[in-house]
C-alpha cells in the first residue's frame, strides 16, 4: 500500500513537470539482495541493517565504483586502486592517486567489509557510508567534491534510471551516492578459499605443509589474525619500520590516545597472496620479508604489543616454519572473489 | 506552478518591505565583529621564513617565532541580553553563521551579523571550530562555507576526519627557522548502535565553545556596534593550560611540523586557543573594544 501511494505520488510529481522531463516510468521490483554469510564470520557491522544491499543499490554503486568521473580530471576510479584481481587492493607501496600524487598509506583490500566493525588502518570510520567522500576529496587521492561528481553524473540518463530504480527517484543525492558504494562493497564477501572448502568439508584437504602452516599459524599468529576474517580487528603496534610522513600517527592520530601511537588494525590475512606489498605503507615486498622481519626483531615502542614485549620483540620462526607459513596463507587465496 | 511561486516570493518580499517601513528609527540592525589577531599587543604581520617584516614572537620556553599563514573557523555565534536570553545568529546554519578569519584577507577580519532585534547585548559566545553535529563537510547544505574552507588557497578540509579543519598555521620557529605547522580538527565519530548494542565513541573533540563579557553593552537598534575581539596567539604556545615547546622530527610528541601530529598533540593547541571547556572558556580570546 506505501509503496502504491508512493508511486503515485511519484506520478503526479513528474506528470506536473512533464515538460521537461521525458523519463518513462516503468514499473519495477528493486528486492534486497541476500548476504550470503559464512558460517563463523563474525557480526555484521549494524550499518549494514539501516543501509541493505538491493539489487539497482549494488549495480549502482558498482557502476559509481568503476567510474573515472569520480575524480577532478576524470582520470581515476575507486577501481584504479581497488583492483579485483588483487582482493580490490593494488601492488604499489603506497596509494596513487590523479597525477600521480602519493598517498600516505598502502590501499587497503576491499573484501567482507560488512563484517568490519573498523575501516581503514586507522579505524578511522565505523560505518562504510563515512568512507566514499574520504578519497573523492583527499587531495592525493581525488582531489574532488561531491557536488562536483554530481555534476558530472546528473545528465547521464543511466545513472537517472539507476538512481531512480535503487531509491524510488531520481535525485542524485550524496548519501545515496555513499549508501549505493557501500552496498556494492558489502556484496564483496570472500569465502572460497582453499580454506574454507576444507573447512566446509567439500572434498579439499591441505597438502602437509600446509597443515604444517596451519599448526605454527595457530601456535604463533592467531592471538592476533583470529576470527574466520583473520584479524582480531583490534589495533596494535608491532614495530613495524615507521612511516617517516609527519602525517602518520597510526590509530593516536583519530583517537588522541597516547598508547595508540603508530598502531594499526590487523590486517585480514585472506587474499594475502594478493595484496604484495605488506604494511601500513608497503614496507616489506614480499610475505618472506615480512617473516624474516618479525622473526629477526622489530622496533622497540613503549607501547608495543605486549605478545612481542614478552619474547623479546620477535616472533622466532625457522626457515621451515616460515615455509610453511606462507604455504597456509597461500590457502587463504579465493580464486572465485578475484575473478580468476 | 514556476510563475505563481515568483509571484508569492514578490509578494512576500513586498510585505516584509512595508513590515520594514513602519520602524521609526531606521538603522541597520547590524553588529560587526572585529578580529585583531596579534601577538599579545601586536597585530600579527604574516611573513615567510626569511621576512623582516613578520611579527615575531617569543613563547614562555623561550622560542621565537613567525607565522605565514593564519586562518580559523568561527562559528555557532550567540548574543546575549542582559536579562540572559541568547539570541543564536544562524547557529545551524554554517553558510549563514560562520566564517573562515584569515589573516592574509583583510576582508575576513570583520564578519557582520544582520538582522539582530534591537536591544542591548552583555555578552558575546562563539565557537572556534565546527560543532560536531555539523562537522561533516556537508557541501550541498552549505556550498558557500564548504567553498570558504576547502578552496585551494586555504585547504581547510581535513579529509581523513571528514570534518573541518578548525585552524591553520603556517610559520617558522626557532632561530633557523624550522617549519611549524599547526592544523587542529575534530576526529570524533559516534557508532549509536554498534553490534554490542551500546554506543561507542572515538576520536577527540576540538571545538571549543567560547564565552566573552562586553565592557560595554553591545547597544543595537540605535546603533550598529562594532566589537572588537583580540585573538592573542601568544596563547598558542604559552596558554593557561600547556608551556609548549616546539620539537621537530617524527616521534609521537613532536608537534612542530605538518600536519595533524598526533590528536594527543593537537589538543594542547587547542586547550591553548580556545580554552579547555571547563576553567578556561576564553582561550586566547578577549574583547578590546565596544564602540556603539
Amino acid at each position: 500500500m506505501k509503496n502504491l501511494i508512493s508511486t503515485v505520488a511519484i506520478v503526479l510529481l513528474l506528470a506536473s513537470c512533464s515538460n521537461d522531463d521525458n523519463f518513462e516510468l516503468i514499473p519495477f521490483d528493486n528486492p534486497e539482495v541476500s548476504l550470503n554469510i559464512p558460517s563463523g564470520f563474525p557480526e555484521l557491522n549494524s550499518a549494514v541493517y539501516t543501509n541493505t544491499p538491493t539489487q539497482y543499490g549494488v549495480e549502482l554503486g558498482e557502476k559509481l565504483f568503476f567510474d573515472k568521473r569520480l575524480s577532478t580530471d576524470n582520470t581515476i576510479s575507486c577501481s584504479t586502486c581497488h583492483i579485483q584481481k588483487n582482493a580490490f587492493s593494488d601492488h604499489n607501496k603506497k596509494a596513487i592517486g590523479i597525477e600521480n600524487r602519493i598517498g600516505l598509506r598502502n590501499v587497503p583490500p576491499i573484501q567482507n567489509m560488512a563484517f568490519m566493525q573498523f575501516y581503514n588502518w586507522d579505524g578511522s570510520k565505523l560505518k562504510l557510508e563515512d568512507q566514499p567522500l574520504v578519497p573523492i576529496i583527499t587531495h592525493e587521492e581525488m582531489d574532488s567534491s561531491i557536488l562536483e561528481v554530481i555534476g558530472k553524473i546528473e545528465d547521464d540518463d543511466d545513472y537517472i534510471e539507476l538512481f531512480y530504480k535503487a531509491f524510488g527517484d531520481e535525485d542524485i543525492t550524496p548519501d545515496r551516492i555513499y549508501n549505493s558504494i557501500a552496498q556494492y562493497e558489502y556484496t564483496l564477501i570472500s569465502s572460497n578459499s582453499k580454506y574454507d572448502k576444507v573447512k566446509r568439508e567439500e572434498g579439499e584437504t591441505f597438502t602437509e605443509e600446509e597443515a604444517q602452516g596451519y599448526t605454527v599459524f595457530q601456535e604463533k599468529c592467531i592471538s592476533c589474525h583470529s576470527t574466520e576474517l583473520f584479524t582480531d580487528q583490534s589495533f596494535r603496534n608491532i614495530g613495524f619500520p615507521l612511516n617517516t610522513d609527519t602525517n602518520e600517527a597510526g590509530r593516536a592520530r583519530v583517537t588522541g590516545i597516547s598508547e595508540d601511537y603508530m598502531s594499526f588494525r590487523v590486517p585480514s590475512l585472506r587474499n594475502i597472496e594478493y595484496t604484495a606489498p605488506y604494511g601500513s605503507f608497503g614496507q616489506f615486498a614480499t610475505l618472506k620479508d615480512l617473516l624474516d622481519y618479525l622473526s629477526n626483531g622489530v622496533l622497540e615502542a613503549d607501547n608495543l604489543d605486549p605478545f612481542l614485549k614478552e619474547n623479546d620483540n620477535r616472533i622466532p620462526l625457522t626457515e621451515e616454519e616460515k615455509s610453511y607459513l606462507i604455504s597456509f596463507m597461500k590457502t587463504l587465496s579465493d580464486e572465485e572473489f578475484i575473478g580468476q | 506552478m514556476k510563475n505563481s511561486k515568483k509571484y508569492l516570493l514578490v509578494s512576500l518580499i513586498a510585505l516584509g518591505v512595508m513590515s520594514c517601513s513602519n520602524d521609526d528609527i531606521p538603522v541597520a540592525n547590524n553588529i560587526t565583529l572585529e578580529f585583531n589577531n596579534t601577538f599579545e599587543d601586536n597585530t600579527i604581520v604574516l611573513g615567510d621564513a626569511t621576512s623582516s617584516e613578520a611579527t615575531v614572537n617569543t613563547s614562555d620556553a623561550g622560542q621565537v617565532h613567525h607565522f605565514s599563514e593564519l586562518k580559523y573557523v568561527i562559528s555557532n555565534i550567540r548574543l546575549i541580553k542582559e536579562d540572559g536570553t541568547e539570541i543564536p545568529y544562524n547557529v545551524n546554519d554554517l553558510d549563514k553563521g560562520a566564517t573562515v578569519v584569515d589573516q592574509s584577507k583583510e576582508a575576513t577580519l570583520q564578519y557582520v551579523l544582520s538582522d539582530i532585534p534591537s536591544d542591548e547585548y552583555v555578552q558575546v559566545k562563539f565557537g572556534l571550530g565546527v560543532k560536531t553535529e555539523l562537522n561533516t563537510l556537508d557541501e550541498v547544505s552549505f556550498p558557500n562555507f564548504y567553498a570558504a574552507a576547502g578552496e585551494n588557497d586555504t585547504e581547510m578540509m581535513w579529509e581523513w576526519g571528514t570534518g573541518y579543519r578548525f585552524t591553520k598555521i603556517e610559520g617558522f620557529y626557532d632561530t633557523d627557522n624550522k617549519e611549524l605547522s599547526i592544523h587542529t580538527g575534530s576526529t570524533i565519530d559516534e557508532d549509536p548502535d554498534d553490534a554490542t548494542g551500546e554506543s561507542f565513541v572515538q576520536g577527540v573533540d576540538a571545538y571549543r565553545d567560547i564565552t566573552l563579557n562586553l565592557p560595554t553593552n553591545a547597544i543595537v537598534g540605535s546603533s550598529a556596534p562594532k566589537i572588537t575581539i583580540k585573538a592573542d596567539f601568544d596563547y598558542l604556545l604559552s596558554g593557561r593550560s600547556n608551556t609548549i615547546t616546539l620539537t621537530s622530527g617524527t616521534s609521537g610528541t613532536d608537534n612542530a611540523t605538518p600536519n595533524i601530529h598526533t590528536a594527543v598533540e593537537m589538543v594542547k593547541f587547542v586547550d591553548n586557543i580556545g580554552g579547555n571547556g571547563d576553567t578556561d572558556i576564553t582561550g586566547m580570546f578577549s574583547i578590546t573594544a565596544v564602540e556603539n
